[in-house]
């Protein structure tokens, strides 16, 4: 049942993305992205990873999503034109590069390179005892705890990586004090000439 | 259950020290207060903000000098539960941003003061990005890593396009922030694979936390030969190799480096190449040392490849900052032959960090003097336009020639002597076809090189149209003169920078 789902969420998921880069269209492909974004949320729901599949549908699917068309719509993007001839010889390499990179992770999936360990929840591992299962959590709160121990500092980098791509957004659209009193005074001299 | 818990989550952060971080964190709190200060002090012609950035920034690298001993005592200092690792080599490297922060500051004011654009948040992310890369080259964690390395990059992504009133500097920002993203994207599937599998029970040597750089290396050394392994350390290279500007992943460098305010290509060229190197030192000679079988003829062809590339797409180059950009993937390519000779040598590792160093040195003096002698039109700076630049300003052309001359490899200069133990050191890894591309290489650079100098002092016909005044204070003369000593005096005395044991 498990695997039937899983496959057709796959599906899914892949289509979307598929549909996604090959819309001419913006818009129509910032929807198939959101149905791509819905579907890997379901694909985290199969693996009992809810806490990130709320993630992805709230923070994904949800705010960035909006602000993608939000801007699509702001900027009124037409339709873009096919290329030119050029695309032959890229759209080759392309598929040659595909199949290069997905004969590389079949072969590395499929030999005795991973095997496939079962899962164990850590609340019935707590001490670490059974080493031949990988613990795992779904809950939140144990997110929270090793976010404000062990990962403090990357934490608190983040806010930085965060702050700096605010002022970017800032300094790269807003006109400064300066600029502006240079438009103004050029615009005095057209007035005066 | 608490108290278990609690015990469980202190055993975490015990390690955390964060006044071993004293400087990233000062260089952070200097970049917030900067921020406030726009706000609170006047606005007045006398600049402000630049002096509490200059000041703040030279008192963090005594800092960071006086710290120095305490610091590189022989074993390393392992901090934050295995995410920061600080060692001899990491302590200079915090050193290197910090100077090249400072120097990058200074020459900002200079291009700032030619255009109309917001000041502040300029040096706020000049700050931003040099502590970032100092965390970058202590991190011994790849979430540290990653985190790291973002922030530097979205500061950078800014900063290229920085300036917003000229087309080619937002074009240049576009084609980074598209190109850094995938780089990324490579990175980060690399750490997801190499996180996957090492995290696997059932394999042996598998840790709980596969992400750190000392349990990845054990598992690494015990399933050297699993393919997903090999994979995502290729990744995670190829992601690195963006970062340096090697062969396959060079095509972004020279409209980045055209189109970036001038300062921002000498952060580019400079800092992030070689944060970029001492992260790719910190793995290929840790968590990826046993793979060296595939590291070591893949890391060749890509130095070979990236040594030629950039010489031979130089030579006919006239822009000066696609030059720079073209002859900087040149030398990336040289430093790639040292991080190949370090994998069987130990003491290239310090040999890449002595050209880096030297690289600072000459690349600042080019492009100090590229920020004074630019016009307000800054991407478009021609060879021609260096023309009789040694007959009306001597002092200027003096200094390009040392900065060309060390760059080039010409024996008095730091540059030589730098060249000289990479050379040595891929002598002695017995690396002999690499090392005879290298030297073609440098005499290839000589070339472009020379024909920039041949334009500065010997130019055959005087052009009238080119009679631009180029102004500049004491201050600037003063400062391109200590960058001028200090590659003279690495060249004359190699032992003034005691990186070699």
């Amino acid at each position: 049942m498990l695997d039937i789902l899983f496959y057709i969420v796959s599906a899914f998921t892949l289509i979307a993305a598929l549909l996604m880069v090959m819309s001419p269209n913006a818009v129509n492909g910032a929807m198939c992205m959101i149905a791509a974004f819905v579907g890997t949320a379901a694909l985290f729901i199969l693996l009992e990873a809810y806490f990130l599949a709320i993630l992805q549908v709230l923070v994904y699917a949800g705010a960035v999503m909006v602000l993608f068309l939000f801007i699509i719509m702001l900027l009124n993007v037409e339709e873009i034109e096919p290329s030119n001839r050029k695309s032959m010889r890229s759209n080759f390499l392309a598929v040659l590069s595909f199949i290069i990179v997905s004969g590389l992770m079949i072969s590395a999936f499929s030999g005795e390179y991973l095997p496939e360990p079962e899962l164990l929840p850590v609340a019935a591992n707590p001490d670490g005892s059974v080493v031949s299962k990988i613990p795992f959590t779904t809950s939140s709160k144990s997110f929270g705890y090793s976010l404000f121990s062990k990962y403090m500092l990357p934490f608190q980098v983040t806010g930085f990586l965060l702050l700096s791509g605010m002022i970017g957004v800032i300094v790269i659209s807003k006109k400064s004090t300066e600029q502006l009193e240079a438009e103004a005074l050029l615009e005095k001299e057209r007035d005066a000439s | 259950m608490n108290d278990l818990l609690i015990d469980f989550l202190r055993g975490f952060t015990n390690s955390n020290d964060w006044s071993a971080l004293l400087p990233e964190v000062l260089l952070a709190l200097l970049a917030l207060v900067i921020l406030v200060a726009d706000i609170v002090l006047p606005k007045g012609k006398c600049n402000w903000i630049y002096w509490v950035s200059i000041v703040g920034q030279l008192a963090i690298l005594v800092l960071i000098g006086s710290t120095f001993a305490i610091v590189t005592q022989p074993d390393s200092n392992v901090l934050f539960g295995g995410l920061i690792e600080q060692t001899s080599s990491s302590q200079w490297m915090r050193g290197f941003f910090s100077l090249s922060a400072l120097f990058i500051t200074y020459i900002g004011r200079i291009y700032l003061s030619k255009h109309t654009l917001a000041h502040t948040e300029f040096y706020h992310l000049v700050l931003i990005v040099a502590a970032g890369m100092m965390l970058l080259v202590q991190s011994s964690h790849f979430i540290m890593l990653f985190v790291a390395l973002e922030t530097v990059t979205v500061a950078f992504y800014v900063l290229v396009a920085y300036g917003r009133t000229s087309s080619l500097s937002l074009e240049a920002g576009l084609k980074y922030l598209i190109l850094g993203a995938m780089s990324s994207a490579l990175l980060l599937f690399g750490i997801v694979l190499l996180y996957g599998v090492a995290g696997n029970p059932l394999l042996s040597g598998a840790t709980g936390d596969s992400l750190n750089y000392n349990q990845l290396s054990t598992f690494i050394e015990l399933n050297a030969s699993n393919l997903l392994v090999q994979l995502g350390a290729l990744l995670v290279l190829a992601g690195l190799f963006f970062k340096i500007g090697a062969f396959p992943f060079q095509i972004w460098v020279p409209d980045v480096y055209q189109g970036s305010p001038t300062p921002v290509t000498a952060y580019l060229a400079v800092a992030s190449k070689a944060a970029g190197f001492s992260v790719l030192l910190v793995l290929v000679n840790g968590p990826f040392l046993p793979l060296s079988e595939i590291l070591i003829p893949v890391l060749s062809v890509i130095a070979g490849a990236t040594i030629l590339f950039g010489n031979i797409a130089a030579t006919s180059q006239r822009n000066v900052k696609r030059l720079m950009g073209l002859s900087g993937i040149a030398h990336a390519g040289y430093l790639l032959v040292g991080v190949v000779a370090s994998l069987v040598v130990p003491w290239a590792y310090y040999a890449v960090l002595f050209y880096l160093f030297n690289y600072l040195f000459a690349s600042f003096a080019v492009f100090g003097v590229m920020a004074i002698t630019a016009d307000s039109c800054d991407a478009n700076q021609q060879l021609d336009d260096y023309r009789d630049l040694g007959r009306t300003q001597p002092f200027l052309g003096g200094v390009l020639a040392f900065g060309l001359g060390s760059l080039a490899g010409i024996p008095p200069l730091g540059g030589f002597i730098a060249k000289l133990f990479l050379l040595f050191a891929a002598f002695e890894a017995g690396l002999y076809s690499l090392l005879f591309i290298s030297i073609c290489g440098v005499v290839i650079s000589i070339y472009y090189y020379f024909a920039w100098i041949r334009e500065v002092f010997f130019s055959v016909e005087s052009s009238d149209q080119n009679n631009r005044t180029v102004e500049f204070s004491t201050a600037d003369s003063v400062v391109l003169a200590i960058i001028v000593v200090a590659i003279v005096l690495v060249g004359v005395y190699p032992g003034v920078l005691p990186l070699m044991q």
